[in-house]
């Protein structure tokens, strides 16, 4: 599903020195994979996750999604993107204050072609355990109901990739466990996840751990046992 | 991408801020109705005004005034004296002026029985009915013989006659005026409230002779008004008054004249000045209590902007497109300052016809006061609201959500 070839992300800083967050990058995940995406504050994790989801684009490489090369849509196709292929989950939940559960999973939809929305939102709530929390606003939520709420909104126009930056980031154990088995759950429903994490317990829940270093793939395991996995690019 | 919906949603966004919304509100308020209420309040002062000045002041009147420059004043103290003569030479000498009348006035206390009252007595002649356009209502002017006769009899206005009679007829009743004893032989046609807000209606009107001779003991009047037969050459016939009448006080060339006399020009030009004032800078003023608004709810969606940049960032990555972003901020601020303006246009229109009971202005609405006051909150909010969107439009997702 998605192949990055030699990507590469430099950012240049307002005093002119310039930044490799990352550096001939090529990656490829298939369809129903569980990602985790690991390495060191700094290694290039967010900035990798922002181009598979369209947030910026490499300075250089190729980003191919589904065969095809979607690095290089305007600003209105990336959107439309954005809003059909992808689902966001973030570690500070980006939930609208004041407004109701319901309506913050609602908002894609707000953004959407399609032409009848009716039920989504209430059914990406249940998805995610918080039917009987409709009309709660965030401040009524712990941490761990606020980004299973973020989760459902990731959920609602059902898109085929969902990516999390360190979902679990803000959350204690308890939340954070409940909120990967719903990543898991959605993977075995055929979802491709992929999530950032620096929580080895987190890690140890995908299928394949990559490693980054220096904005670099220096691991990448995917043996039939997780656990394995995270043994291996240790 | 509905844009219905997400009109429907950037209004609901505005119940959630509650407090900038309304100080966005209230900055547009303010502004809208300071625009409303002076150019409501101003039409309605010029409309009076035109027909005050309509009323007293024909298009073929000259005014002569006691004293230089005086005109609203009467007289000072030791200004040169303007005489009965005067004014009937300049008449014998100018086959243009038709008609003419002089007048002295005074304040006098009104007594009749126990009823006392404080009014305006004029002294004029039998022909001001004729040349100042107002008649008596009920019973009859005074004639030449009365004038000739220095006879007691007086015209009393509406004021009068409800202050001393309330509900009697005054006809053929005596009054006292400075204890002159006086019979009441008309009431005068009711004038309202002249432009200095001066009841025109709480003033009697005796032959000039008896008010010089028995109530003032003076041979000079204040002012007179002559008619003249032909308003084009008007301008040239005040300028022959007014040499006739520097050579009757004897000025010596460069002296300013001793009198000051108005004509209808003058007065177009002056109520020219005061339209000028009315309808252009005071409602200039007032639009610049909207700039400020405007300048208010711009900051303050700027600051909202910079405060919900993660919401931007996130709504694009749910797939808003920047001009999505960028409409959510300019209905936001749009439908705020309309708002406010809505609450201006009625406060601004309530207070100025509340003024304009006060100063008897009649009614004041007008629908050139709304829609200007719904133009320029519109205009302020689009204004105030483009700086912020472009702002929140430009930001790139990836920045937003850092
Ligand atoms: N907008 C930016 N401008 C300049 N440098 C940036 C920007 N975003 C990220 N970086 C740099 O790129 C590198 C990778 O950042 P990031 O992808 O956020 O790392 P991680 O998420 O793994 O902590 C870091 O050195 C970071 O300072
Ligand atoms: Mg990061």
């Amino acid at each position: 599903m998605i192949e990055l070839h030699a990507i590469s992300k430099t950012y240049t800083r307002p005093s002119g020195d310039t930044v490799h967050a990352l550096s001939d990058l090529s990656l490829r995940i298939d369809r129903g994979e569980f990602v985790a995406i690991v390495g060191a504050s700094g290694s290039g994790k967010s900035t990798l996750m922002n181009l598979l989801g369209l947030l910026d684009r490499p300075t250089e490489g190729r980003y191919l999604f589904d065969g095809r090369d979607v690095a290089s849509l305007d600003v209105a196709n990336q959107a439309r993107f954005r809003n059909r292929y992808v689902g966001f989950i973030f570690q500070v939940f980006h939930l609208l204050p004041r407004t109701s559960a319901l309506e913050n999973v609602e908002l894609p939809l707000l953004y959407s072609d399609r032409a009848s929305t009716t039920g989504l939102g209430r059914r990406a709530l249940e998805a995610v355990g918080l039917a009987d929390r409709l009309y709660h606003t965030p401040s009524e939520l712990s941490g761990g109901q606020q980004q299973r709420v973020a989760i459902a909104r990731a959920l609602v126009n059902e898109p085929d990739l969902l990516l999390a930056d360190e979902p679990t980031g803000n959350l204690d154990a308890q939340s954070a466990s409940e909120v990967m088995d719903i990543f898991d759950a959605l993977n075995r429903s055929g979802r491709t996840v992929v999530l950032v994490t620096h929580d080895l317990a987190v890690a140890a829940r995908a299928r394949r751990v990559v490693r980054l270093k220096g904005g670099r793939v220096v691991a990448d395991a995917r043996p039939t046992e997780p656990k394995d996995a995270l043994e291996e690019v240790q | 991408m509905s844009t219905r919906r997400l009109v429907a949603h950037s209004v609901q966004a505005l119940a959630r801020y509650r407090l900038r919304t309304c100080f966005i509100m209230v900055g547009s308020l303010v502004g809208v109705a300071a625009l409303t209420f002076v150019v409501s309040v101003g039409q309605g002062a010029k409309r009076k005004m035109l027909t005050t000045v309509r009323q007293i002041f024909g298009e073929s009147s000259i005014m002569i005034g006691a004293g230089g420059h005086q005109m609203m004043g009467g007289p000072r103290p030791g200004a040169a004296r303007l005489t009965l003569d005067d004014i009937e030479a300049v008449a014998k000498a100018l086959p243009e002026v038709e008609l003419w009348d002089a007048q002295q006035t005074m304040s006098a206390s009104v007594r009749r029985g126990d009823a006392t009252a404080t009014a305006r007595v004029l002294g004029q002649s039998e022909r001001s009915e004729r040349v100042r356009g107002r008649s008596v209502s009920r019973g009859v002017y005074f004639d030449a013989g009365a004038v000739k006769r220095l006879e007691r009899v007086a015209l009393i206005g509406e004021t009068v006659a409800k202050d001393l009679f309330e509900d009697e007829d005054p006809l053929d009743a005596g009054i006292l005026i400075e204890s002159v004893p006086f019979t009441v032989i008309g009431v005068l046609e009711p004038f309202g409230t002249d432009l200095h807000g001066m009841d025109r209606d709480n003033e009697i009107v005796v032959p000039v002779s008896t008010l010089m001779r028995r109530l003032t003991n003076v041979d000079t009047i204040a002012a007179a008004r002559l008619l003249v037969k032909d308003p084009q050459r008007i301008e040239d016939t005040a300028r022959e008054i007014t040499r006739l009448l520097r050579a009757r006080h004897a000025l010596a060339v460069g002296q300013p004249d001793d009198f000051s006399i108005l004509t209808p020009v003058e007065v177009q030009r002056m109520v020219g000045t005061v339209q000028r004032v009315l309808s252009l800078y005071l409602p200039l003023a007032a639009a610049v209590t909207l700039v400020v608004g405007g300048i208010v709810a711009a900051t303050l969606m700027l600051a909202s902007v910079n405060a919900r940049v993660g919401e931007i960032g996130l709504r694009r990555a749910v797939g808003a497109h920047p001009q999505d972003i960028r409409l959510q901020f300019l209905v936001e601020t749009a439908v705020t300052t309309a708002g406010g303006g809505l609450g201006g246009i009625v406060l601004g229109l309530a207070a100025g016809q509340l003024v304009a009971t006060r100063l008897e202005l009649g009614a004041v609405f007008s629908w050139s006061a709304v829609l200007l006051g719904l133009l320029m909150s519109g205009l302020t909010g689009l204004l105030a609201g483009v700086v912020p969107a472009r702002r929140a439009a430009r930001l790139l997702p990836a920045d937003a959500l850092r």
